[in-house]
């Protein structure tokens, strides 16, 4: 997806969040509804894409509603890959890979007002304060002192499995994951649907 | 037309070098196809896809060149084992090896033993999952308040100290660790390398410039250390990120660790300072989180919680 397009949504958010919070929501009600309502109270996350929304922190469980991509949500409990979340007086489980957290504060929506700004209340320069950009990585001399103390922290195989058994870390057999199909581009998605609530 | 003088010269030349052994025949390969090229009727006028002759002029003198046929035989096999594909073991770690030790020259190990022998403990556990569990893995928190974690191959893995402090608990150092270990394991800077710099080193080589192996392996892996501000292919990165998520449920941890250090990464003012190369080399986190939200699915369904390890997890003092 494009940033541009990530921000045209996040800006439209930003604007439009109390109209369209409550077409966010379909629970076998007809959607894209006009919405009134405002987005959930103390609302401190969006959804990254829709997801249902279940009865527990299972697949199994039963759906409640669905949620759409864009809604903001409350936060209020985790177990393993599950977010318990609350949107619009339904509360129930999502998945935590269809959360983006924290949307409100300094974070991932703000880059709008961010653009062309110092933001506010961040002092960018501190005190000793070391960057390693481009050119300070380009520059860089090698340094064999510095290679040989690393060196010396090296962990050997047996080392690492005594760690691991010490704090009762079980390996488990988990397959690599594919990459995902093209067509679930992320935020690709149904900004037209969104635009239509307004 | 110099430039295609060059060429033909810099054919001839590998080909009167002398091949002592099957690790030339890739590089022999390449050369014939660029010969190829070279000689083939101009079906279109210019070769837009021919390698990019080394940035610096070197002159081509073939007599001087040839009289370097005895040279440096490690650094020439590995400038040919590079290009061929075909790095060996040594050969990879050689090129990690100057890519850490010019990292550490920008930004040095913090000075707390203690949180380096624990990120190599768990680095080291996580690596363990790999296929690759017998590399000489070495981990390592460097000085910088930047936001960002750096690989090279062999098995050096490096996170600055700005983005340790960013985690929560061990799960989450698990999730950054087991990313930085996939760029490793799929070998991405070494073929981007392959890519990029094996013709600019060749050129260098032949003009008689280069003494010894460091000089070719710096060659090889452009100015200082550079290469980790070189961004990856987008692909490479969603990869990293989805093998960071397995070999943390491998390793007997939460899968989420990584996907929480992307979320609060993106809390960060895209503005600021302390992301900005990473920002610059890395898909926006709100993208990879999407990527791996696509990736997972519900293929992590059946696993058991892992742990978080917070109880562990090594604070900075």
């Amino acid at each position: 997806m494009t940033r541009g397009r990530f921000c045209l949504i996040a800006r439209w958010l930003g604007l439009a969040g109390l109209v369209v919070s409550g077409s966010l929501l379909a629970m076998g009600t007809p959607p894209q509804k006009p919405a009134r309502s405002v987005s959930e109270a103390g609302a401190n996350a969006v959804m990254l894409k829709a997801d249902e929304l279940r009865a527990a922190p299972d697949a199994g469980a039963n759906v409640l509603a669905r949620v759409e991509k864009g809604a903001r949500v409350r936060l209020l409990a985790s177990q393993g890959g599950w977010r318990q979340i609350s949107i619009l007086g339904k509360t129930g489980w999502v998945r935590v890979l269809s959360l983006s957290a924290d949307a409100q504060s300094s974070g991932a929506w703000s880059d709008l007002e961010a653009l062309g700004k110092t933001p506010q209340g961040k002092v960018v320069a501190v005190a000793g304060a070391r960057g390693l950009d481009e050119e300070t990585l380009k520059t860089a001399v090698y340094s064999e002192s510095e290679l040989q103390f690393l060196h010396t922290f090296a962990m050997s195989r047996g080392e690492a499995e005594q760690f691991a058994q010490a704090a009762g870390l079980q390996a488990r057999t988990l397959s690599y994951l594919d990459a995902p199909k093209q067509s679930e581009e992320p935020g690709a998605v149904n900004a037209t649907s969104l635009l239509k609530g307004n | 037309m110099k430039r295609k003088l060059f060429w033909l010269s810099a054919v001839l030349l590998s080909v009167g070098l002398g091949v002592n052994s099957g690790q030339a025949s890739d590089l022999e390969d390449m050369f014939k196809d660029v010969l190829k090229k070279k000689l083939a009727p101009p079906a279109q006028p210019t070769a837009p896809q021919q390698p990019v002759p080394p940035a610096q002029p070197v002159a081509p003198t073939p007599p001087v060149a040839v009289t370097q046929k005895p040279a440096e035989k490690p650094a020439d096999q590995l400038l040919k084992a590079l290009m061929g594909g075909k790095t060996s073991l040594e050969e990879e770690t050689r090129i990690g090896q100057q890519i850490a030790g010019n990292l550490l020259g920008a930004a040095p190990l913090v000075r707390d033993d203690s949180l380096q022998r624990y990120v190599n403990r768990v680095g080291r556990w996580v690596a363990l999952q790999t296929e690759r569990p017998d590399l000489a893995w070495h981990f390592g928190v460097i000085e910088s308040d930047d936001l960002n974690a750096f690989a090279a191959p062999g098995g050096y893995i490096f996170l600055t100290k700005g983005l340790y402090r960013k985690l929560k608990n061990e799960a989450e150092l698990a999730g950054v660790l087991g990313h930085e270990i996939g760029h490793v394991i799929r070998k991405h800077h070494l073929k981007l390398l392959q890519k990029s710099q094996g013709i600019a080193a060749l050129g260098g080589l032949l003009g008689g410039k280069l003494k010894n192996e460091n000089e070719v392996v710096q060659n090889i892996i452009g100015n200082g250390a550079e290469v980790v501000a070189r961004g990856l292919d987008k692909d490479a990165e969603y990869e990293a990120d989805r093998i960071g998520v397995v070999l943390s449920a491998r390793a007997g941890y939460d899968a989420y660790g990584l996907p929480a250090v992307l979320a609060e990464i993106g809390h960060v003012a895209k503005t600021d300072k302390s992301v900005s190369l990473l920002f610059k080399t890395h898909p926006l986190p709100e993208d990879r989180l999407g990527h791996l939200s696509d990736a997972v699915g519900d293929k992590l369904d059946a696993l058991a919680e892992g742990q978080s390890g917070v109880g562990r997890f090594y604070r900075l003092r």
